[in-house]
């Protein structure tokens, strides 16, 4: 197969017909008639994908936790399970994962009947930078990164995000996305039928022959 | 004494005419500027403001009239303020000298569509666009800074490059209409059945690429090179007075530089030319109006088409841009005057 390493300089006849000047304009007269696709923000918003990285949440109680884990979690901290509350644990893992830790403000709350509950769980999103390391740590499935990505705010005070507003976001997006089928994988057909839609040939995965590698 | 009175009526008349057309225009020019740089990159362009952004200007306007006036610390106040006259008055000066159609009467005056019909008029023509130079030299000098400093040297450069090719290209069009009137000038490519690009394809090329240059469109906008000059000689400029420079460089002078090209080249007001056949009308049915449609109709192609250029090319370096100008669009406009003046004894008959 004979690879192209960059086209042929123009000879002077064609520089002085102006050739490429002509093919230049012809691409752009063929995108000026042709439709936007410009999304007209305010009116219309795109819908992210479900793994997008925006504003953090806190999943509530509801029967989904991942399990043994959540279980072994509670046992361990004697946590207060409330159903329709945070499934937080209050193990401080993702405060240890983040590379700017002062931006949490965790604490615990002893109950009169020995168990234990979270009471304060602050993020001062004005250091966050969306790395998500903190939802790779939370063993509970607890702490995720929501589809919200407007995270503008007239005051220093909205960017903090308290206990109550993550639940509030937490709870919106389990009834919203919490059941739509993640489209990570590359076998996905909800991720093949996006490809197609933007004329991308991908290669199909070898993965038949690869034992005889 | 009723002649004077009636002319100077006339004049006045003219004079407010013409100064809605540049100032009114020249403002709702950003407007299809922005849909047709948008359109090209595939955006709709501004959506908001009135119908598909058609008050834009407007609200563009009073942004920058309401904005602060700010003044750099050592420049020179009055230079600084001279450069903004100096940037419009010579450009809006030109459209004195645009023919937009025959002659009319109305009233039993006799009224020529053209403020003053000066036998010199193109050499006036080309004098006042040189004195764009001027404005940005001077708005360059007195902000005090470097980058507008390097910008207006840069424009400097192109325009002494430019002036001379431009000058000696038109000298094409000028052996072929014998007269340096612009109503003069349409009138014998009207009488002669011929459109001078027929003629002149090397001049009027070398004609639209000083065109560009000299009004610092892509791909001579070296003086303002966003990437490398931020915006080149306005860096200093702020409100309405920098509002004022790309009204006047990119819009009022593309303007009156493409209405001198339809004059020289196009044939003005008359329409559609045919080699060896004539005039062809397909507008006849306006009657008296045709010609003016026409007129409009040129200016504003000769207008998209520079657009169309703009949001297509890249730009030159400085050094390339210098280099056309005085190794190939020179001694092209030199060879070209030879040919006409081989070949103009058989267009005068």
């Amino acid at each position: 197969m004979v690879k192209r390493m960059f086209t042929k300089p123009l000879s002077w006849i064609e520089r002085a017909l102006f050739i490429d000047f002509i093919k230049g304009l012809s691409v752009t007269i063929r995108h000026a008639f042709s439709k936007t696709i410009t999304t007209h923000y305010p009116y219309e918003k795109l819908t992210p994908p479900k793994r997008f990285r925006g504003f953090f949440g806190h999943k509530v109680v509801d029967g989904n936790e991942p399990q043994p884990a959540y279980d072994e979690w509670v046992e361990r901290f004697k946590i207060e399970v409330i159903p329709g509350r945070s499934r937080c644990v209050v193990c401080m893992l993702c405060k240890r994962a983040c590379p700017v830790p002062q931006l949490f403000e965790i604490e615990g709350e002893k109950l009169e009947n020995g168990n234990r509950v979270v009471k304060v769980f602050n993020m001062n999103l004005m250091l966050c930078t969306f790395c998500g390391f903190c939802v790779d740590a939370c063993p509970v499935d607890c702490l995720f990164q929501s589809d919200i990505h407007e995270t503008a705010s007239y005051t220093r005070r909205d960017s903090i995000l308290d206990l109550e507003l993550l639940e509030r976001i937490g709870k919106d997006w389990q009834m919203r996305r919490e059941n739509e089928p993640d489209r990570i994988w590359i076998d996905d057909s909800q991720r093949d039928r996006l490809w197609k839609e933007n004329d991308l040939n991908l290669p199909e995965p070898a993965t038949k022959g690869r034992h005889e590698w | 004494m009723e002649g004077v009175v009636a002319g100077l009526i006339v004049i006045t008349i003219k004079i407010l005419v013409i100064l809605a057309i540049a100032l009114g225009v020249g403002a709702f020019l950003t407007w299809v500027e922005r849909k047709v740089a948008a359109h090209i990159q595939r955006r709709p362009g501004p959506m908001v403001v009135g119908w598909h952004g058609l008050l834009q200007p407007i609200a563009d306007g009073l942004k920058l009239i309401t904005k602060e006036d700010l003044f750099p610390g050592r420049g020179n106040r009055f230079l600084y303020n001279l450069a903004i006259v100096l940037a419009l008055v010579p450009a809006t000066l030109v459209f004195a000298l645009i023919p937009f159609g025959p002659e009319f009467e109305v009233l039993g005056i006799t009224v020529k569509p053209i403020l003053t019909d000066v036998n010199v008029a193109i050499l006036l023509v080309f004098g006042l666009g040189s004195l764009a130079v001027y404005a940005i030299a001077l708005a360059g000098w007195a902000s005090n800074s470097k980058y507008p400093l390097i910008g207006s040297m840069r424009k400097a450069g192109i325009i002494i490059s430019y002036e001379v090719a431009i000058t000696f290209a038109v000298m094409g069009p000028l052996i072929l209409g014998g007269t340096l009137s612009t109503y003069q000038l349409v009138q014998n490519q009207i009488e002669q059945n011929l459109w001078y690009v027929w003629v002149q394809p090397i001049a009027f090329v070398v004609y639209m690429f000083s065109l560009l240059a000299e009004t610092g469109r892509v791909p001579f906008d070296i003086q303002e090179a966003e990437a490398e000059l931020v915006t080149g000689f306005t860096v200093e400029y702020g409100g309405m007075k920098f509002g004022i420079f790309p009204l006047v460089e990119w819009y009022i002078e593309v303007l009156t530089l493409s209405a001198i090209a339809v004059v020289l080249f196009f044939g003005g007001w008359s329409p559609i030319n045919i080699p060896f056949v004539g005039f062809v009308d397909p507008l006849f049915f306006l009657g008296p109006l045709s010609p003016y449609v026409w007129f409009l109709l040129k200016v504003t192609f000769l207008f998209l088409f520079i657009l169309w250029l703009h949001w297509t090319l890249p730009r030159y370096r400085i050094d390339q841009i210098t280099e056309i100008a005085w190794k190939v669009m020179l001694p092209l406009a030199l060879i070209n005057i030879v040919l006409t003046a081989i070949i103009a004894p058989l267009i005068w008959r």
